[in-house]
């Protein structure tokens, strides 16, 4: 049962992290950016490149590929959704086509093979049967920390508190004189850099390869689906009911069955419940 | 990386039309064939690279067929199902390719088959191990029988590692019971009902548990906790999707039990460099020439050619299947001289009768031949036509050894552990595991 | 009505003729066209046509393609018996589709039909392995036709009679009406008309077309493997074939389709590797950014801008 605990909390941690970035682009720009897990590649593929190709100490090649992740989010919104004004559908299409069109940019440059990133923060402790690297515990206390960041900057700063004006209502904050394009083009770097971040810790969790941007897009869709338009602290929530699930279901019920539930349950809160369990709120 | 990327691109037209302009020239008195596979996956490349130096020499050597040139043609399937199929097509309809070598895996090789079946185009697979292929001949010899494989199939791997729990694990090591992962696919399916069926059995060893997972699993540290909490001695793993999540979570996460079984991950060179240096102590059964693998003079001759000519781009040393494509495609070529051309009613008999003997140090080291219809193997009690001849008898000297266990120490050196006749090293457990 | 209708009778007869002029290889790859437009238009049928975009359209081609390849391969059922089998389990699979359109829309509906694709695809290689083959597929189902020219007329006839039926049935009230729902639902429903009812009927038509193609497809294939159906590549494929064509114009997917798989053919030669689809990906993504209404709307603005200077500004994008 502890084990059950520990493992659900770090994993639900990661999923946090993976989530958040995806939730901020739904709440502010109100559209479903699907190239959302490229960030994550990208951040993965830049943080191998640096440190374990070129050979750089570890910070600024996290450094590195956070700024990766925010300028890509800055160019897809510059190039992309920026043109589309508004248009959620035609957004979702080209984020989608810009996604693989990401993927087949990473197979030339890289390579198809699966590539693994040395842990982040090595060395392991044990409890019972219970291994716990300390790359998931750094990737889980990263996820929290960063998690209040946000919602510390989202309430207290000047720019935060414009984002979630625009998250309210994008009309709204532009009559009373918001410069709704800059808020954006912000969301869009933070998200870009979340993203990154999370690609990073991701890819150390799991491996680098060319497809890998679908799984951590569906857990963010899952948990901004179950948690609906999302709050920071919506997401949390959500992403704990996911990892749990996860968790529980590979440890009591068939380790094959573990993608199954989560569908089941977008399916089913989808169907059920569509504005998700927590609602429309704001950040 | 955008505009890097369409320089690339741009490299790549001219290179290409340039190089169709130079085929043009010499079209008259070639005999083409095709390569099919992946060109970004280091499978794909290993088997067209091997190709390649084979035709390279043909040709040197005053071609084929009464001096004709070969040309190889290659089409690229993505690893994906359908453009497989559409790359078949090119080649047998555009291209008009007389005999093709595969690097594909399983379901590639599978999707495009009606296709060879409908071509009737001579074909040779050298990655794939999927006895379902290998069954198709069995049943409707006459509509598949064009199809070669010279990679030893799921059977011959899953005996060798009966084998291998029986003299290393249960004999050296003492380990009597084991819990299986199995990666949720159909080779892991497949593997995992051979092996489950024998180990009992044949090396005294019990199965205390089975935990099928999802290749899509992102945390497998609850899954290492329940084999842990099963009381096995070691872990079986099966997997071919994802197996450098699970051999470096392994690493990671220092998993107190030992992990031996299939890690298709650990088969080539760049293994070490992909995990960072975070995959030691892993040990796999590997088709051969395996990473580690001693080799005869005539395959270090070609490896050592690979090497020259490929070494500064992944892979960086053939895989197996390089070494597969390079004899394949001479075999190939061997029989269609004999039976002038590549016609199946000759050549088909033809190939079936090739059979390459490579000695080291006088001794039957490897061999590329091939099991024929009808042909009985005696340990498994049952017939392989057209699958590469594997010996799974110790002392190993009638055909080629059907697999080898190689073992990644945690200094990132790789030797073969077992069967004696070809170990270079000892099985070794990883050093946070207690003996 | 008359100049249409004549303009589909030639696009009948000069393809018809096609295979006298062009190599088999190309047939091969209007095979796919072919194929891809029939999925192109089941995609547009629902989500062009009413806006319910569906981001799993795959889940509905797949239940066609592996109803009939295990009805055929696993039970030895006639192909005569099994496609029809196989379309009616996919429209009993759109029903499952249709159930939660009734609730929500737009951007949740594309999610929720990902999330059924992707379920598909799990379930696929968890359940019954023993029928569905797994990971590794079919391989080896019967084939209705053999040879490039007999399975060009086979799936360009198939496709035409789709074409035709879409294009007859866009133009009666029926169709206009659902062109409406995309517009405004509310106001449809307000009019007096059951956009439930409406709705459902789009679904069914979408499915019908879905499984019929799906069917056809693996029957020309002779395989099946979840990774080359339930893949997010293949949504990709299907969405934009529309999208560069022009959706809700059933002419539109078409164009698009066969402009979508001569484009990915005919950088084979030149660009072998994986640059090809980097390009691929590319041409797509500036050809809908540029002019989201597809090749239908560039031509129209170009026989506009032909036609006279006063309407030229339009084109002048």
């Amino acid at each position: 049962m502890l084990q059950v605990l520990i493992q659900g909390f770090l994993l639900s941690g990661l999923y946090a992290l993976i989530a958040v970035g995806f939730t901020l682009i739904f709440s502010v720009g109100r559209v479903l950016n699907l190239a959302y897990g490229a960030y994550l590649m990208l951040g993965g593929y830049a943080y191998f490149y640096s440190v374990q190709t070129l050979g750089m100490p570890k910070l600024p090649g996290f450094l590195f590929a956070t700024g990766m992740g925010a300028l890509a989010g800055v160019l897809m919104y510059r190039l992309l959704v920026k043109r589309l004004k508004g248009d959620q559908v035609a957004v979702e299409i080209s984020t989608l086509i810009l996604a693989v069109v990401i993927q087949a940019g990473v197979v030339l440059v890289f390579n198809d093979s699966s590539k693994i990133l040395h842990p982040i923060v090595g060395g392991v402790w044990r409890i019972g049967s219970t291994t716990i690297t300390n790359n998931i515990l750094v990737a889980m206390v990263a996820s929290w920390i960063i998690l209040g960041g946000l919602l510390l900057f989202v309430k207290k700063t000047h720019v935060g508190r414009a984002m979630q004006a625009v998250s309210m209502d994008a009309k709204g904050a532009r009559i009373s004189g918001i410069n709704t394009d800059r808020v954006n083009m912000m969301t869009w770097a933070i998200s870009g850099a979340l993203g990154s971040v999370a690609g990073v810790f991701f890819a150390s969790y799991t491996q680098l390869n060319p497809s890998m941007w679908v799984a951590p897009l569906i857990i963010a869709v899952a948990v901004v689906i179950v948690g609906g338009i999302g709050s920071i602290v919506g997401t949390l929530i959500v992403a704990h009911i996911i990892g749990f699930m996860e968790i529980i279901t590979t440890t009591f019920i068939a380790a094959e069955l573990r993608g199954v539930f989560t569908m089941l349950l977008i399916i089913g809160v989808l169907v059920i419940r569509p504005q998700g369990l927590f609602g429309r709120g704001d950040l | 990386m955008k505009t890097s990327a369409v320089k690339t691109g741009l490299a790549a037209l001219t290179l290409s039309l340039s190089m169709s302009m130079s085929t043009l020239a010499f079209a008259a008195d070639t005999v083409k064939i095709g390569f099919i596979g992946s060109f970004a996956s280091d499978a794909g490349r290993s088997t067209l690279r091997g190709a390649e130096i084979a035709v390279e020499e043909l040709n040197s050597a005053g071609g084929v067929l009464g001096g004709k040139t070969i040309e190889l043609v290659k089409a690229d399937t993505g690893e994906d199902v359908t453009e497989g199929i559409k790359a078949y097509e090119y080649l047998a309809e555009t291209e008009e390719v007389e005999f093709i070598v595969s690097g594909d895996v399983d379901d590639v090789s599978l999707g495009w088959l009606p296709r060879m079946v409908e071509y009737k185009i001579p074909t040779l697979d050298t990655w794939t191990s999927s006895i379902t292929i290998i069954d198709k001949i069995v049943e409707d010899y006459d509509s598949y029988k064009m199809y070669f494989m010279n990679v030893a199939s799921d059977e011959a791997l899953a005996t060798l590692y009966v084998d291998f729990g029986k003299d290393i694990l249960a004999g050296k090591m003492g380990w009597k019971k084991t819990v299986i992962l199995q990666e949720d696919t159909a080779f892991g399916g497949a593997i995992n009902g051979l092996v489950t069926g024998l180990l009992a059995p044949e090396a005294g060893i019990e199965v205390v548990d089975t935990i099928v997972y999802d290749p899509a699993t992102v945390d497998f540290s609850p899954i290492f906790s329940r084999a842990v909490e099963s009381g096995a001695d070691f872990i079986y793993i099966i997997s071919s999707v994802n197996s450098q999540v699970v051999s470096s979570q392994y690493v990671k996460q220092q998993v107190p039990l030992a992990m031996t079984g299939v890690n298709v991950a650990a088969l080539g060179q760049e293994y070490w460099e992909d995990t960072g240096g975070s995959g030691g102590g892993i040990s796999t059964l590997s088709p051969v020439p395996s990473v580690g693998f001693s080799l005869d003079p005539v395959s270090q001759a070609f490896a050592d050619k690979y090497v020259a000519k490929y070494g500064s781009e992944r892979p960086k040393y053939p895989h197996f299947n390089g070494f597969n494509a390079y004899f394949g495609v001479k075999q190939a070529f061997a029989a269609a001289e004999e039976a002038g051309g590549f016609g199946l009613d000759k050549w088909v008999p033809a190939m079936e009768n090739q059979d390459l003997i490579l000695e080291k140090d006088g001794e039957l080291w490897m061999r590329y031949g091939f099991w024929k219809p009808g042909e009985t193997e005696e340990r498994t009690g049952r017939t392989y036509p057209h699958n590469l001849r594997f010996d799974i008898t110790p002392p190993y000297d009638d055909g080629a050894p059907s697999m080898v266990v190689v073992q990644w120490y945690e200094d990132g050196s790789s030797k073969v552990v077992y069967p004696p006749k070809y170990a270079n090293g000892e099985f070794q457990v990883p050093s946070w595991v207690k003996k | 009505m008359a100049r249409p209708l004549l303009g589909w009778a030639i696009f009948a007869v000069a393809m018809l003729l096609l295979p006298q002029f062009v190599s088999n290889g190309t047939l091969r790859i209007i095979i796919f066209a072919n194929f891809l437009a029939i999925f192109a238009m089941s995609w547009d049928f629902i989500s062009g046509k009413t806006g319910y975009i569906s981001f799993g359209h795959p889940f509905l081609i797949g239940i066609g393609a592996y109803t009939s390849a295990i009805l055929s391969y696993r039970f030895g059922m006639p192909v005569s018996l099994s496609i029809p089998l196989a379309v009616l389990a996919t429209m009993v699979g759109g029903t499952l589709f249709f159930l939660p359109a009734l609730r929500i829309k737009g951007t949740y509906f594309a999610l929720v039909t990902l999330a059924f694709m992707e379920l598909m695809y799990q379930l696929v290689q968890v359940i019954r392995p023993d029928l569905t083959g797994g990971t590794r597929g079919i391989s080896g189902i019967k084939t209705i036709l053999s040879g490039a020219a007999p399975n060009f007329y086979l799936s360009f006839g198939l496709m035409f009679a789709i074409g035709l039926a879409l294009w007859l049935l866009s133009r009666t009230r029926l169709g206009t009406a659902l062109d409406a729902i995309s517009m405004n639902e509310e106001a449809v429903s307000g009019s007096g008309l059951n956009t439930t009812r409406l709705k459902l009927f789009a679904f069914m038509v979408s499915a019908l077309v879905a499984g019929l193609g799906g069917a056809f497809y693996v029957h020309y294939l002779g395989s099946i493997a979840p990774r080359a159906l339930f893949d997010i590549n293949f949504v990709f494929t299907i969405i934009v074939s529309v999208l560069i064509g022009g959706s809700a114009t059933i002419i539109g997917p078409i164009m698009g389709a066969f402009f979508m798989t001569f484009l990915l053919e005919y950088l084979r030669p030149l660009l072998p590797g994986s640059e090809r689809y980097l390009v691929y990906g590319m041409i797509a993504l500036v050809l809908y950014v540029y002019q989201p209404k597809g090749i239908m709307q560039i031509l129209k603005n170009l026989s506009l801008r032909t036609r006279g200077p006063q309407t030229g500004r339009s084109g002048n994008v």
